[in-house]
């Protein structure tokens, strides 16, 4: 217990020493964690965003099924249930997709209608609800093979093209989440160096005196933490300005616009869960940044 | 050289017939050791030396003759080409890591240069050991005054050694070194930077310390010291040991 006070007095004091040292350089340090920690909090935001557009577009993971003329839906439905990739059928029967129709068309009155079109046009359809988008496709396929199933559609490209805009957001930021985090772990590594060499008369003493490795590095790996902690609470903040201003923008936007964008705003839960991430991210890559600038000495000695 | 006023105290090993038996009594005990640098060339050969716990040891010699690299080889800073070190129980040439920080907490240092941090006061100074070997505040303010006392300098604890003399500097490293009650300890040059004066300061202060039980090897070149101490001196000659009867004529090999 005592031993243990004794080293968080230490290793704080150290640390402190240590980021004093540091001067300007911290800045070039936790400037740099920042700026990848922003750009990877980005690319993970818009990640999560479009999954949640995607998942607005929940009643486009739809099959509609238009059956040939005269064919029961009823009959069909549980044949169609039976498919692997489906989560739910329900029935929509001409009946009552006239009537939609008609009332949607402002007609007053559905019997006159139908005696004009000389009885009802439409056939009856199922609308069948796949698991997830990748299988609608071949969902549809499949639906299209069966007897009495006149036309299948289904909003297959809008999906798709947010799933691949998806992927193609994380591939890049994904390359430019790498680069960045070679280069703040370069760049800690270089501060980090250079506050060991200042402190290299302290090092070679401490060596002498018999200190122990790890209580000569601890402090350093600390201060590689440090940078990445800093690093992390500075992108946190970026992003969360960052979507006050997008709020503010689409306040002022009509209602329309609020109502797509909807899907955009992260709730509570993500938004702490980013912090935690940036966190744990920022600090990883200040201990790898210092462990490498004090294995060099290490190495040395 | 004249140096016919060095006399072994009756007490002191004699390095003449270096004993070879491991005895308990003896903290440092170097045999056959040999140390060649990888440039080839040769630092210390077939070197046999014991010393005894208590003993206060003059080790001189012409600079390059190998002293540094005896005591270097006594705190492991360099190991031994072929031969055994041992030091208050440790296989010196075996140590690694966390074994030889273990050791060279029993054993206090001071250099001809002091090695003492610029940016920190006289007390930082001797704290900043107990702070490297783990030693909690209590502790650590409650050694620094005796250690501060035992040097004389209890005056200049919050001065910053640019401050300070040199003998006051090196006075600081001799407090740094014994702050932590080592039972060795090795002074390379002590007194090389320092005027006669200052330098008896130095020697009167390590008697001192000799005096309360703590083993004290002290590598010097100052012939005068060594004859106004009356301390045991062996001398390193081109990497080989002399005992004092051959001490004023060292044959070069």
């Amino acid at each position: 217990m005592l031993l243990s006070l004794t080293k968080t007095n230490y290793l704080l004091r150290e640390t402190l020493l240590g980021l004093r040292r540091g001067g300007w350089m911290n800045w070039a340090a936790i400037s740099t964690v920042a700026v990848l920690l922003f750009l990877f909090g980005i690319s993970l935001q818009s990640s999560w965003q479009l999954e949640g557009l995607l998942n607005r577009f929940g009643s486009q993971l739809e099959v509609s099924v238009y059956l040939d003329t005269g064919i029961q839906a009823r009959e069909l439905k549980p044949l169609v249930e039976r498919f692997p990739d489906v989560s739910e059928v329900s029935v929509v029967s001409k009946e009552e997709a006239w009537a939609n129709l008609v009332s949607d068309l402002g007609l007053s009155e559905i019997s006159g209608a139908t005696h004009q079109l000389e009885g009802n046009p439409l056939v009856d359809e199922l609308k069948v609800k796949a698991k997830s988008s990748q299988v609608v496709p071949g969902l549809a396929e499949k639906l299209a093979k069966l007897s009495g199933v006149d036309e299948v559609q289904y909003v297959d490209e809008a999906v798709q093209r947010v799933a691949e805009l998806n992927r193609g957001i994380r591939w890049v930021s994904f390359v430019i989440v790498m680069v960045l985090t070679l280069t703040a772990i370069a760049v800690i590594t270089t501060t980090i160096r250079l506050i060991v060499l200042a402190r290299r008369r302290e090092i070679e003493v401490m060596q002498l005196v018999g200190a122990t490795t790890s209580w000569i590095y601890l402090p350093f790996l600390l201060q590689g933490v440090v940078f990445g902690l800093a690093g992390a609470a500075i992108a946190w903040i970026l992003l969360l300005s960052l979507q006050q201003f997008f709020r503010h923008l689409l306040a002022q936007q009509p209602e329309f616009v609020q109502l797509l964008t909807s899907g955009l705003q992260l709730s509570l839960l993500r938004t702490i869960l980013l912090a935690g991430i940036l966190l744990g991210f920022g600090s990883l890559v200040g201990v790898m940044g210092s462990l490498f600038a004090v294995r060099k000495i290490t190495l040395k000695s | 050289m004249s140096q016919s006023s060095v006399k072994p105290p009756a007490h002191a090993p004699n390095p003449e017939v270096p004993p070879v038996s491991e005895a308990d009594d003896a903290i440092v005990a170097l045999r056959d050791v040999t140390k060649t640098y990888v440039s080839g060339s040769k630092a210390l050969i077939d070197l046999n030396l014991e010393i005894k716990r208590g003993d206060f040891l003059f080790i001189t010699g012409p600079s390059g003759s190998g002293k540094s690299t005896l005591l270097k080889l006594l705190y492991g800073e360099e190991r031994a080409t072929a031969g055994r070190v041992l030091v208050d129980g440790f296989n010196v040439c075996e140590l690694r890591g966390d074994r030889l920080s273990e050791l060279r907490r029993r054993i206090g240092i001071v250099f001809q240069d002091y090695k003492l941090i610029p940016r920190r006061t006289v007390a930082e100074n001797i704290a900043f050991v107990l702070w490297a070997q783990g030693f909690d505040r209590k502790e650590i303010e409650r050694r620094l005054p005796p250690a501060l006392k035992m040097v004389g300098l209890p005056h200049k604890a919050n001065s910053f050694p640019e401050e300070l003399s040199g003998g006051e500097q090196q006075r600081v490293s001799i407090a740094r070194a014994i702050v932590n009650t080592p039972p060795i300890l090795l002074a390379d040059e002590p007194t090389g930077n320092l005027d006669a004066d200052n330098s008896w300061q130095v020697i009167k202060i390590l008697r001192k310390l000799n005096a309360i039980g703590i083993t004290v090897i002290v590598t010097t070149h100052d012939e005068a010291l060594i004859r106004q101490s009356n301390h045991s001196v062996v001398q390193l000659c081109n990497g080989r040991l002399y005992s004092p009867k051959r001490y004023n004529q060292p044959k070069a090999n």
